[in-house]
């Protein structure tokens, strides 16, 4: 446990240390207050309402592109810096390493959550905001972000080619954001449903963002996190066996 | 402190590895000798926890690399052939992370200590990506001894870096006798004939020879004479001396002949003898002065020659 | 040992690949062929023939490993990987459907809007016969079947699976949605099952779509629940407005609309009863007056008295005719007993308001509507659900000194401006009017007013107009419609079957005026000031380590 905390707290300093996070951050969160202010603006000036799901829904989509940015380097770096073969012989098991780097990553997305906050600050002021739907769409939306990272994470491990890791994490991504509105493009309604059933969005947009936790959508995040830091400690392991 | 049985290893249906075994004393340099893909960086995976050997097995002290893999690892320093290096830290943080992750006690304090002993000190607060290629091979050496570990494994350790630098890193390796047991992989001869108590010699997985270097040289020595012969045509002297029993070859140079023995019995008095009975003139033979160089050639070259070494398991 | 870069696709991976599509793909149809039966059948099927490819495809791929992981001889590191990857997504699987089938939910919206509300609950336990939803989906609008679904579920649970919900694609099953008649994505249909669980298609319904989504559905139940127990006259026998007339005069689209409400719809001559001295049969929920060309008698104002007395409900649609017996004249029998009783009459003046009004000043818009009253709630001349009387009848309610036992009020009333013109023999003549002091009604003057016997519940609707619900003027103004079904709804009853309490929280509605400089301050707080502190802390972090 210590040793994952070790490993943990390298990992989240190295987001802080260089100028990248910084610049994905600023990026990040310029495309959410671009959307942001032209919401406001909309929703003020016609006096209607705003969801409250409206920023993390936002999130959800830009995720998408902004995750594979800050999960290439997890293990491609240290593949390529060859302090994998060092970690590998410290006395850490596999889980700890990538349990403790996934997590950094996670801490990393839940501050750029954080600082969404400020938008619902501001909706906050201009209008009453239904608080149990807005805590619900961020757990939600943290949920989600927890799963695109380990997907992310996956692919870092698979290579040590941060742009193939990117490249790849950033298609499969995008594949299962689509799928949640695949039957515009199949028309088969069995074969759509089947879709959306694995589709990241799906698990959110009708549940966390609508104001309705269930269950079985939180239980989608955790398995599918779940599958993926197993699946990143075989492809870590499996450098040993190859 | 080592100790290495059979140990072998197979990527896919090649080996790297084939059956070595080996033993390093406590206290003790031992030298890993072979060209590049001998199987040296793989042996030193094996013995480190990072790859699991195919068969075979080695302790590090009492524990089974594979049965206690982490009790083992806990006991090993570890400097790869490339430094790793996590290039946005400090100098003292990445230490420090290594003395962490290795569970030392008082890390910040053994941190310092570590630096000192490198004269790491002064930039404790750089990053590492602004030191220069010695200064972080020193640093990676800070690494692997920041634990204190028993055995240390050098893959390379002087490969890339400058002359003066490459002392520096010979010496510290040096200081390391007595207190820890080093297991140092090198291609170049001269650095294990200088630095190594024991040395390994591989080639193409096998273990091809394994002495200490003064041993290793005896052993050529013994085998091996130039001869300058008088008053018998060349051709007769070849074939005197290729009737003594226990010499293996004969080649001449020019006025000079070198004999090499199969090193079964002192053929010295033989071939005196020999050449007189033939009416020839023996004036001058000498042994040959030879270096780990000539030892490791002559093994390799006799793996090459044994088609034992090409067999596939 | 060579260091690999990329990802190369091997003979050997592809193995690996096709071993864990096809584990997966066996594991998944097993549990799907255990779990459930019906159309998930198929889709385990098909998972299991997946499955075997996958395997046929490892098998083929790297013949040995195969041979040898399945006689146990060898279990390759890669294939443990596989098959322990493989058991835990079958894990993660099974327990999501455990959880999706146990449908734990959790609503946390401030207007609870995924939990029914009591009014509905009430509704439900009446609800005895298997009610079907049959909802019109295609497969680009899935998400939103979804959401809707979420909250149908409810009903299915609130009544034990008696209203059972079906999903149709219109595009997969177009001769459903025609018989049906679906126009639309997403239109939802209610309906009864008749013995064989078919859906009845006598009994179909569609469910309209507005703001709130329970009271949608909730009334929609609630009328079949109903469908055939109220049952409403139209008097015939004064020339009234003719009920079954299509023409632009008649009021049949008024009728057709309350027979697809689910109610049941008939007529009634007055005169007959009064002649016979009978009485209205006692299944009328409301009786309806439209304009007749004469006054009522003294035995039509009894028959319409007795049946008032035992708590009826009646709607009143006098309208200005220019004949001298005209219905509810001033001082005539009917409009004494209804002052007098009810505290509600008609005069003999014609609206006029100079300030609301369409291209003539006779043609009054609803300026001031008394929304607290049971019948105007719905009606708001500011978001477009207007209403526009053309000449109508000014009528009154006895607001000062109303009768014993009696609630009453105005439901719409012109602007201050607006008077009753009494010259009602010029205007037909001529069509001239004016203010005239001493003379006329000085305004605001109301055009409907409406009351309640509090103790017999005998409820009354009088609105100065007819014209206003015939053919050809019905959707002249949005509110039309409104009006007339509203007061039709509260006179019979109908309405007291669901009513609900307005939702007390508006999210995020704007309760401060944002002026353009507050805009301005969230723009350049949004798009400028966090990403640029962002931004200049990256480039000091870089600063600082370019300097060390």
């Amino acid at each position: 446990m210590t040793v994952t905390w070790t490993i943990f707290r390298r990992e989240f300093a190295s987001f802080f240390v260089t100028p990248t996070a910084y610049i994905i951050a600023a990026g990040f969160m310029l495309f959410t207050g671009v959307f942001f202010s032209q919401e406001f603006q909309v929703a003020a000036v016609r006096r209607i309402p705003i969801n409250p799901a409206t920023i993390p829904s936002l999130v959800s989509y830009m995720l998408v592109f902004f995750a594979p940015l800050f999960t290439m380097r997890l293990f491609a770096e240290e593949k390529r810096e060859g302090t994998v073969e060092l970690l590998l012989t410290a006395p850490v098991s596999e889980a700890s390493i990538v349990v403790a780097k996934f997590m950094a990553a996670w801490a990393y997305v839940t501050i750029l959550l954080g600082i969404t906050l400020v938008y619902q600050a501001i909706l906050a002021t201009y209008a009453p905001q239904d608080i149990g739907h807005t805590i619900l769409a961020y757990i939600g939306i943290w949920l989600y972000s927890g799963t695109v990272i380990s997907i992310g994470m996956m692919f870092s491990a698979l290579t040590e080619n941060q742009i193939v890791s990117a490249f790849s994490s950033l298609l499969t991504l995008l594949i299962l954001y689509v799928g949640d509105g695949v039957g515009g493009i199949i028309g088969n309604i069995q074969l759509s449903e089947i879709m959306r059933s694995l589709s990241l969005e799906a698990h959110y947009s009708t549940s966390f963002a609508a104001g309705l936790f269930r269950a079985e959508d939180a239980a989608f995040y955790a398995g599918v996190i779940v599958i993926m830091l197993f699946l990143t400690m075989r492809i870590l392991e499996s450098n040993r066996w190859r | 402190m080592i100790e290495v049985k059979s140990l072998t290893r197979l990527y896919g249906e090649v080996i790297a590895v084939d059956h070595i075994s080996f033993k390093a004393a406590s206290g003790e340099i031992v030298g890993l000798l072979g060209p590049n893909g001998a199987g040296k960086t793989t042996t030193m995976r094996m013995l480190t926890g990072f790859l699991p050997p195919t068969s075979g097995s080695a302790k590090i002290g009492k524990y089974d690399i594979v049965e206690d893999s982490m009790e083992a690892r806990r006991r090993v320093g570890y400097l790869p052939e490339r430094v790793p290096l996590y290039q946005d830290m400090t100098v003292f943080g990445y230490i420090l992370f290594w003395a962490q992750l290795r569970q030392v006690k008082a890390p910040r304090d053994r941190t310092v200590d570590v630096l000192k002993r490198f004269d790491l000190l002064g930039r404790r607060d750089k990053l590492v990506r602004q030191l220069s290629k010695g200064l972080r091979q020193r640093l990676g050496l800070a690494q692997a001894l920041v634990h204190d570990p028993p055995v240390i494994i050098l893959d390379e350790p002087t490969i890339g870096i400058d002359p003066q630098q490459v002392i520096e890193v010979r010496q510290a390796v040096r200081d390391l006798r007595k207190s820890h047991t080093v297991l140092f992989s090198t291609h170049i001869l001269s650095e294990a004939e200088e630095i190594c108590d024991r040395v390994v010699i591989i080639d193409k997985g096998r273990i091809v020879a394994q002495g200490t270097p003064d041993a290793l040289e005896k052993q050529v020595r013994a085998n091996s004479f130039t001869l300058e012969v008088g008053r018998l045509a060349p051709e007769r002297v070849l074939e005197v001396l290729r009737a003594i029993p226990g010499v293996a070859s004969v080649k001449r140079r020019d006025a000079h002949f070198s004999v090499e023995t199969d090193g079964s019995r002192d053929v010295r008095g033989d071939i005196s003898g020999a050449i007189v009975a033939a009416g020839g003139e023996l004036l001058e033979m000498k042994q040959v002065k030879s270096s780990l160089e000539d030892v490791f050639l002559r093994a390799v070259q006799s793996a090459a020659d044994n088609p034992q070494g090409q067999k596939k398991s | 040992m060579t260091q690999k870069s990329g990802y190369v696709l091997t003979r050997g991976r592809a193995a690996q690949i096709a071993s864990f599509v096809g584990i997966t793909g066996l594991i998944t149809g097993a549990i799907g062929m255990v779990w459930r039966s019906g159309a998930s059948a198929n889709y385990a099927l098909i998972a299991i023939i997946i499955g075997g490819l996958g395997i046929a495809l490892w098998a083929g791929l790297t013949p040995r490993e195969f041979r040898e992981t399945i006689t146990g001889k060898r279990v390759r590191y890669g294939t443990v990987t596989i098959v322990s990857t493989a058991l835990l997504i079958g894990i993660v699987t099974l327990t999501y459907m455990l959880l999706q089938s146990a449908a734990l939910t959790l609503d946390v919206t401030q207007n609870q809007s995924f939990t029914l509300s009591q009014e509905t609950l009430n509704v439900l336990r009446r609800v005895s016969r298997p009610i079907r939803l049959t909802g019109f989906y295609t497969a680009r609008n899935l998400a939103a079947r979804e959401l809707d679904d979420q909250f149908f579920r409810l009903y299915t649970t609130a009544t034990n699976g008696l209203i059972e919900r079906d999903y149709i694609d219109p595009e997969q099953n177009p001769a459903m949605a025609g018989r049906f008649g679906v126009q639309e994505d997403g239109q939802l249909y209610i309906s009864y099952l008749d013995a064989a669980g078919e859906i009845d298609m006598t009994t179909v319904s569609r469910v309209p779509r507005g703001e709130s989504q329970e009271r949608d559905v909730t009334q929609a139940i609630s009328r079949m629940l109903i469908a055939g127990t109220i049952k409403i006259y139209f008097a015939t026998g004064a020339d009234e407005r003719d009920a079954f007339d299509t023409t632009a005069e008649g009021i049949a689209g008024i009728n057709n609309g309350i027979r697809e409400s689910g109610l049941l719809t008939d007529t009634l001559n007055i005169s007959q009863i009064a002649m016979a001295n009978g009485d209205i049969p006692n299944d009328a929920a409301a009786l309806i007056i439209t304009r007749p060309l004469r006054d009522l008698t003294g035995a039509e104002t009894d028959v319409i008295r007795r049946y008032m007395d035992g708590g009826g409900g009646l709607l009143l649609m006098p309208d200005v005719t220019y004949n001298e017996d005209r219905f509810m004249s001033e001082t005539g029998t009917f409009n004494t007993w209804l002052w007098q009783t009810f505290g509600l009459r008609a005069l003999d003046a014609a609206v006029v308001d100079p300030d609301a009004s369409a291209s003539s000043a006779l043609d009054v818009i609803s300026a001031v509507v008394f929304t607290e009253s049971p019948i105007a709630s719905r009606i708001n001349p500011e978001a477009g659900t207007q209403t526009l009387f053309r000449v109508a009848r000014v009528v009154e309610a006895d607001l000062l000194s109303t009768p014993a036992n009696i609630a009453n009020g105005r439901i719409i009333m012109t602007t201050p401006f607006g008077f009753g013109e009494r010259n009602l023999a010029d205007l037909g003549a001529t069509n001239t009017f004016g203010f005239d002091e001493g003379e006329d009604i000085p305004g605001p003057v109301s055009t409907a007013v409406w009351a309640t016997h509090q103790v017999t519940g005998s409820r009354v609707v009088l609105i100065g107009d007819s014209d206003f619900v015939s053919n050809g003027q019905v959707l002249s103004a949005p509110g039309n419609g409104i009006l007339f079904t509203d007061a039709l709804s509260w006179v019979s009853g109908f309405s007291d079957e669901i009513q609900f309490a307005p939702q007390a929280f508006t999210s995020g509605l704007p309760t401060v005026f944002v002026s353009q400089q507050q805009v301005d301050l969230v723009v350049f707080l949004s798009v400028i000031l966090v990403p640029g502190i962002l931004l200049v802390s990256g480039l000091a972090i870089y600063a600082r380590r370019v300097r060390r």
